[in-house]
Protein backbone atom coordinates (compact mmCIF):
# COMPACT_ATOMS: atom_id res chain seq x y z
CA UNK A 1 0.00 0.00 0.00
CA UNK A 2 1.52 2.90 -0.68
CA UNK A 3 -1.25 4.63 1.67
CA UNK A 4 -4.38 5.45 -0.81
CA UNK A 5 -6.53 3.28 1.30
CA UNK A 6 -8.32 6.09 1.59
CA UNK A 7 -8.91 7.07 -1.81
CA UNK A 8 -10.65 3.84 -2.31
CA UNK A 9 -13.75 5.34 -1.20
CA UNK A 10 -13.39 8.71 -3.51
CA UNK A 11 -13.19 5.92 -6.49
CA UNK A 12 -16.42 4.89 -5.46
CA UNK A 13 -17.96 7.48 -5.29
CA UNK A 14 -15.85 8.67 -8.87
CA UNK A 15 -17.06 5.51 -10.30
CA UNK A 16 -20.72 6.46 -9.19
CA UNK A 17 -20.58 10.27 -10.98
CA UNK A 18 -20.72 11.36 -7.57
CA UNK A 19 -17.59 13.54 -7.73
CA UNK A 20 -17.60 17.53 -8.89
CA UNK A 21 -15.04 18.23 -11.80
CA UNK A 22 -12.23 19.39 -10.31
CA UNK A 23 -12.60 16.32 -8.09
CA UNK A 24 -12.81 14.02 -10.80
CA UNK A 25 -10.23 15.19 -12.90
CA UNK A 26 -7.98 15.40 -10.28
CA UNK A 27 -8.65 12.18 -9.19
CA UNK A 28 -8.47 10.46 -12.74
CA UNK A 29 -4.90 12.00 -12.91
CA UNK A 30 -3.84 10.09 -9.85
CA UNK A 31 -5.42 6.72 -11.00
CA UNK A 32 -4.03 6.77 -14.29
CA UNK A 33 -0.42 7.18 -12.43
CA UNK A 34 -0.56 5.37 -9.31
CA UNK A 35 -1.19 1.35 -9.95
CA UNK A 36 -2.24 0.54 -6.41
CA UNK A 37 -5.62 2.82 -7.09
CA UNK A 38 -5.97 1.68 -10.83
CA UNK A 39 -6.19 -1.46 -9.60
CA UNK A 40 -8.41 -0.27 -6.96
CA UNK A 41 -10.39 1.39 -9.33
CA UNK A 42 -10.31 -1.92 -11.60
CA UNK A 43 -11.73 -4.34 -9.11
CA UNK A 44 -14.61 -1.76 -8.28
CA UNK A 45 -15.17 -1.38 -12.15
CA UNK A 46 -15.68 -5.54 -12.50
CA UNK A 47 -18.09 -5.36 -9.14
CA UNK A 48 -20.02 -2.80 -10.14
CA UNK A 49 -20.55 -4.82 -13.99
CA UNK A 50 -21.71 -7.79 -11.69
CA UNK A 51 -24.36 -6.43 -10.06
CA UNK A 52 -25.65 -4.69 -12.63
CA UNK A 53 -26.13 -7.40 -14.22
CA UNK A 54 -27.32 -9.72 -12.05
CA UNK A 55 -29.23 -6.48 -10.88
CA UNK A 56 -31.06 -5.59 -15.06
CA UNK A 57 -31.49 -9.54 -15.28
CA UNK A 58 -33.75 -10.27 -12.36
CA UNK A 59 -35.40 -6.63 -12.42
CA UNK A 60 -36.56 -8.09 -15.81
CA UNK A 61 -38.22 -11.08 -14.18
CA UNK A 62 -40.54 -8.25 -12.22
CA UNK A 63 -43.65 -7.34 -13.09
CA UNK A 64 -44.41 -3.74 -12.52
CA UNK A 65 -47.56 -3.36 -14.32
CA UNK A 66 -49.63 -4.48 -11.39
CA UNK A 67 -48.20 -2.61 -9.09
CA UNK A 68 -48.23 0.58 -10.45
CA UNK A 69 -51.76 -0.07 -11.62
CA UNK A 70 -52.37 -0.51 -7.75
CA UNK A 71 -50.32 2.83 -6.87
CA UNK A 72 -52.64 4.67 -9.57
CA UNK A 73 -55.75 2.59 -7.79
CA UNK A 74 -54.46 4.51 -4.26
CA UNK A 75 -53.93 7.71 -6.02
CA UNK A 76 -57.80 7.81 -8.20
CA UNK A 77 -59.31 6.70 -4.71
CA UNK A 78 -62.21 8.73 -3.39
CA UNK A 79 -60.73 9.56 0.37
CA UNK A 80 -64.10 9.26 2.78
CA UNK A 81 -65.59 13.10 4.02
CA UNK A 82 -63.94 12.59 7.46
CA UNK A 83 -60.37 11.38 5.70
CA UNK A 84 -59.38 14.91 5.52
CA UNK A 85 -61.07 16.67 8.44
CA UNK A 86 -58.82 14.19 10.46
CA UNK A 87 -55.90 15.17 8.71
CA UNK A 88 -56.16 18.47 9.57
CA UNK A 89 -57.22 17.78 12.93
CA UNK A 90 -54.27 15.71 13.38
CA UNK A 91 -51.66 18.42 11.86
CA UNK A 92 -53.54 21.22 14.48
CA UNK A 93 -53.30 19.04 17.28
CA UNK A 94 -50.51 16.59 17.32
CA UNK A 95 -50.71 13.94 19.57
CA UNK A 96 -48.03 15.25 22.21
CA UNK A 97 -50.30 18.74 22.49
CA UNK A 98 -53.68 16.34 22.69
CA UNK A 99 -51.59 14.38 25.55
CA UNK A 100 -51.21 17.44 27.57
CA UNK A 101 -55.16 18.38 26.50
CA UNK A 102 -56.61 15.52 28.73
CA UNK A 103 -55.09 17.19 32.27
CA UNK A 104 -55.58 20.48 30.84
CA UNK A 105 -59.63 19.77 30.51
CA UNK A 106 -59.35 17.68 34.09
CA UNK A 107 -57.91 20.90 35.91
CA UNK A 108 -60.55 23.12 34.44
CA UNK A 109 -63.26 20.97 35.27
CA UNK A 110 -62.32 20.72 39.09
CA UNK A 111 -61.55 24.29 38.86
CA UNK A 112 -65.45 25.07 37.89
CA UNK A 113 -66.55 22.39 40.53
CA UNK A 114 -64.35 23.79 42.92
CA UNK A 115 -64.94 28.14 41.85
CA UNK A 116 -68.42 27.54 43.92
CA UNK A 117 -66.30 27.18 47.02
CA UNK A 118 -64.01 30.52 46.62
CA UNK A 119 -66.57 32.69 44.88
CA UNK A 120 -68.86 33.86 47.44
CA UNK A 121 -71.02 35.81 43.95
CA UNK A 122 -70.95 32.60 42.25
CA UNK A 123 -73.20 31.21 44.32
CA UNK A 124 -75.93 32.90 44.83
CA UNK A 125 -77.55 32.18 41.60
CA UNK A 126 -76.24 28.77 41.90
CA UNK A 127 -77.97 25.58 41.73
CA UNK A 128 -79.56 23.73 45.08
CA UNK A 129 -79.73 27.27 46.65
CA UNK A 130 -83.40 26.28 48.45
CA UNK A 131 -83.44 25.93 51.67
CA UNK A 132 -84.91 22.09 52.48
CA UNK A 133 -86.97 21.89 55.43
CA UNK A 134 -86.43 18.40 57.42
CA UNK A 135 -88.75 18.54 60.01
CA UNK A 136 -91.13 20.96 61.48
CA UNK A 137 -93.65 20.93 64.61
CA UNK A 138 -96.14 24.39 65.19
CA UNK A 139 -96.99 22.91 68.27
CA UNK A 140 -100.66 22.91 66.88
CA UNK A 141 -100.23 26.39 65.34
CA UNK A 142 -100.97 26.13 61.61
CA UNK A 143 -98.46 26.36 59.27
CA UNK A 144 -97.76 26.62 55.51
CA UNK A 145 -94.77 26.24 53.76
CA UNK A 146 -94.15 28.15 50.22
CA UNK A 147 -90.95 27.83 47.94
CA UNK A 148 -90.92 31.12 45.64
CA UNK A 149 -88.78 29.80 42.40
CA UNK A 150 -87.77 33.33 40.85
CA UNK A 151 -85.86 34.36 43.95
CA UNK A 152 -85.02 30.14 45.41
CA UNK A 153 -86.67 31.56 48.58
CA UNK A 154 -88.38 28.80 50.89
CA UNK A 155 -90.76 30.41 53.75
CA UNK A 156 -92.23 28.94 56.83
CA UNK A 157 -95.40 31.33 57.70
CA UNK A 158 -97.15 30.40 61.09
CA UNK A 159 -100.92 31.38 61.52
CA UNK A 160 -103.71 31.35 63.45
CA UNK A 161 -107.76 30.61 62.45
CA UNK A 162 -109.58 33.37 63.18
CA UNK A 163 -110.96 32.46 66.53
CA UNK A 164 -106.77 31.46 67.41
CA UNK A 165 -104.74 32.53 70.10
CA UNK A 166 -103.48 35.59 68.82
CA UNK A 167 -106.68 37.25 67.58
CA UNK A 168 -105.53 39.74 69.89
CA UNK A 169 -104.13 41.20 67.14
CA UNK A 170 -104.53 44.47 64.97
CA UNK A 171 -106.93 43.30 62.29
CA UNK A 172 -104.71 45.06 59.85
CA UNK A 173 -102.33 42.04 59.66
CA UNK A 174 -103.97 39.36 57.67
CA UNK A 175 -105.00 36.04 60.08
CA UNK A 176 -103.64 33.59 57.43
CA UNK A 177 -100.44 34.07 54.37
CA UNK A 178 -100.69 36.70 52.61
CA UNK A 179 -98.94 34.92 49.65
CA UNK B 1 -36.03 10.99 35.37
CA UNK B 2 -35.79 9.09 32.32
CA UNK B 3 -38.94 8.03 32.71
CA UNK B 4 -40.65 11.93 33.27
CA UNK B 5 -39.32 12.60 29.73
CA UNK B 6 -42.17 10.14 28.34
CA UNK B 7 -45.33 12.92 27.89
CA UNK B 8 -47.58 9.63 28.94
CA UNK B 9 -46.22 9.15 32.04
CA UNK B 10 -45.63 13.20 32.55
CA UNK B 11 -49.62 13.32 31.94
CA UNK B 12 -50.05 10.80 33.99
CA UNK B 13 -48.41 12.46 36.75
CA UNK B 14 -49.81 15.78 36.38
CA UNK B 15 -53.74 14.41 36.25
CA UNK B 16 -52.89 12.41 39.61
CA UNK B 17 -51.24 15.64 41.10
CA UNK B 18 -54.32 17.83 40.28
CA UNK B 19 -56.83 15.41 41.59
CA UNK B 20 -54.47 15.30 44.50
CA UNK B 21 -54.65 19.10 44.96
CA UNK B 22 -58.67 19.21 44.87
CA UNK B 23 -59.09 16.50 46.69
CA UNK B 24 -56.80 18.01 49.82
CA UNK B 25 -59.24 21.72 48.97
CA UNK B 26 -62.29 19.71 49.06
CA UNK B 27 -61.16 18.07 52.57
CA UNK B 28 -60.05 21.76 53.94
CA UNK B 29 -63.44 23.06 52.63
CA UNK B 30 -65.14 20.71 54.40
CA UNK B 31 -63.85 21.36 58.00
CA UNK B 32 -64.99 25.29 59.04
CA UNK B 33 -64.85 26.40 62.37
CA UNK B 34 -68.44 28.58 63.03
CA UNK B 35 -71.10 29.52 61.33
CA UNK B 36 -71.65 33.20 61.54
CA UNK B 37 -75.85 33.12 62.00
CA UNK B 38 -77.45 36.25 61.11
CA UNK B 39 -81.13 37.47 61.83
CA UNK B 40 -82.94 40.04 60.43
CA UNK B 41 -86.28 41.06 62.28
CA UNK B 42 -88.61 42.44 59.87
CA UNK B 43 -91.99 44.41 60.14
CA UNK B 44 -94.17 43.82 57.56
CA UNK B 45 -97.55 45.48 57.44
CA UNK B 46 -99.96 47.34 55.27
CA UNK B 47 -100.21 50.31 57.10
CA UNK B 48 -98.29 52.54 54.25
CA UNK B 49 -96.12 51.62 51.62
CA UNK B 50 -92.72 52.29 52.73
CA UNK B 51 -89.92 50.01 52.37
CA UNK B 52 -87.03 50.24 54.29
CA UNK B 53 -84.14 50.67 52.45
CA UNK B 54 -81.15 48.45 54.61
CA UNK B 55 -83.69 45.89 53.22
CA UNK B 56 -83.07 46.31 49.52
CA UNK B 57 -80.60 43.02 49.48
CA UNK B 58 -84.21 41.34 50.32
CA UNK B 59 -86.17 42.60 48.36
CA UNK B 60 -87.14 40.50 46.01
CA UNK B 61 -87.93 37.66 48.82
CA UNK B 62 -89.94 40.15 50.94
CA UNK B 63 -92.38 41.35 47.86
CA UNK B 64 -93.12 37.68 47.72
CA UNK B 65 -94.97 37.75 51.07
CA UNK B 66 -97.19 40.52 49.44
CA UNK B 67 -97.25 43.16 52.09
CA UNK B 68 -96.74 46.94 51.34
CA UNK B 69 -94.75 48.02 53.90
CA UNK B 70 -91.44 46.80 55.34
CA UNK B 71 -89.00 47.78 58.06
CA UNK B 72 -86.03 46.74 59.56
CA UNK B 73 -86.40 46.14 63.64
CA UNK B 74 -83.47 44.58 64.33
CA UNK B 75 -80.52 43.37 62.54
CA UNK B 76 -77.96 40.95 64.64
CA UNK B 77 -74.99 38.33 63.72
CA UNK B 78 -73.28 35.87 66.38
CA UNK B 79 -70.82 33.19 65.73
CA UNK B 80 -72.21 29.88 66.52
CA UNK B 81 -69.91 27.32 66.99
CA UNK B 82 -70.69 23.77 65.61
CA UNK B 83 -73.08 21.41 67.57
CA UNK B 84 -73.38 24.71 69.75
CA UNK B 85 -76.57 27.15 69.78
CA UNK B 86 -76.76 30.72 70.13
CA UNK B 87 -80.42 32.73 71.65
CA UNK B 88 -81.48 35.83 69.69
CA UNK B 89 -83.52 38.08 70.98
CA UNK B 90 -86.58 38.86 68.79
CA UNK B 91 -88.84 42.02 68.97
CA UNK B 92 -92.06 40.72 70.68
CA UNK B 93 -90.81 39.04 73.36
CA UNK B 94 -89.64 36.37 71.68
CA UNK B 95 -86.55 34.68 70.95
CA UNK B 96 -84.74 32.65 68.78
CA UNK B 97 -82.81 29.23 69.09
CA UNK B 98 -80.42 28.58 66.46
CA UNK B 99 -78.09 25.49 66.78
CA UNK B 100 -76.05 24.35 62.99
CA UNK B 101 -76.13 20.92 62.92
CA UNK B 102 -74.06 20.00 60.24
CA UNK B 103 -71.74 21.07 57.09
CA UNK B 104 -72.25 18.61 53.83
CA UNK B 105 -72.45 19.42 49.93
CA UNK B 106 -71.85 23.33 50.93
CA UNK B 107 -75.24 23.40 52.56
CA UNK B 108 -75.45 24.04 56.21
CA UNK B 109 -78.46 22.04 58.66
CA UNK B 110 -79.84 24.06 60.94
CA UNK B 111 -81.73 23.32 64.06
CA UNK B 112 -84.22 26.65 64.75
CA UNK B 113 -86.56 27.40 67.63
CA UNK B 114 -89.00 30.02 68.16
CA UNK B 115 -90.30 31.03 71.12
CA UNK B 116 -92.44 33.53 72.56
CA UNK B 117 -91.84 33.83 77.17
CA UNK B 118 -91.58 30.29 77.59
CA UNK B 119 -93.91 29.03 75.19
CA UNK B 120 -92.57 27.32 72.51
CA UNK B 121 -94.16 28.33 68.80
CA UNK B 122 -91.92 26.89 66.30
CA UNK B 123 -89.22 23.93 66.43
CA UNK B 124 -87.76 22.92 62.56
CA UNK B 125 -84.78 21.49 61.09
CA UNK B 126 -83.65 23.40 58.12
CA UNK B 127 -80.97 22.84 55.44
CA UNK B 128 -79.94 25.82 53.55
CA UNK B 129 -77.07 26.54 51.04
CA UNK B 130 -73.90 28.50 52.25
CA UNK B 131 -74.53 31.90 52.78
CA UNK B 132 -78.27 31.59 51.61
CA UNK B 133 -81.07 31.88 53.77
CA UNK B 134 -85.07 31.33 54.34
CA UNK B 135 -87.81 33.05 55.82
CA UNK B 136 -89.67 32.47 58.77
CA UNK B 137 -92.46 35.08 59.61
CA UNK B 138 -96.44 35.34 60.98
CA UNK B 139 -96.62 36.04 64.25
CA UNK B 140 -98.19 39.57 64.84
CA UNK B 141 -96.56 42.54 65.50
CA UNK B 142 -97.27 45.92 65.99
CA UNK B 143 -100.26 45.78 63.76
CA UNK B 144 -98.58 43.77 61.31
CA UNK B 145 -96.80 40.52 61.50
CA UNK B 146 -93.06 39.94 62.24
CA UNK B 147 -90.71 38.56 59.42
CA UNK B 148 -87.57 36.87 59.87
CA UNK B 149 -85.03 36.33 57.60
CA UNK B 150 -82.37 33.56 58.85
CA UNK B 151 -78.97 33.36 57.10
CA UNK B 152 -76.11 31.02 57.42
CA UNK B 153 -72.20 31.03 56.78
CA UNK B 154 -69.74 28.65 57.34
CA UNK B 155 -66.47 30.09 58.75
Amino acid sequence: MNGCEHRVEAIERWLDGELNGAEAESLRAHVAECAECGEARRRLEKIQQTLQGVLLADAQQIKFQPFWRAVQLRINEKQPWYHEALERLRDTFPASRAAWAVPAVIALLLAAVSLESYLPFWRSSGRNSFATVESIDAYGRNVALLREYDTKTTVIWLYQDQEGENDAAEETAPSGPAF
Amino acid sequence: MMLLKKPLLRVLLFSLLSLLGASAAGIAQKQPQNVQVRIGAILASNKNDEFDSRLKPLEKQLRVLKYRSYRLLKDESQDVPWQGNKVFEIPGGRSLMVAPQEFQDNRIGLKVRLTEGQKPLLDTTVRISNKGNFILGGPPQEGGVLVLSISATAQ
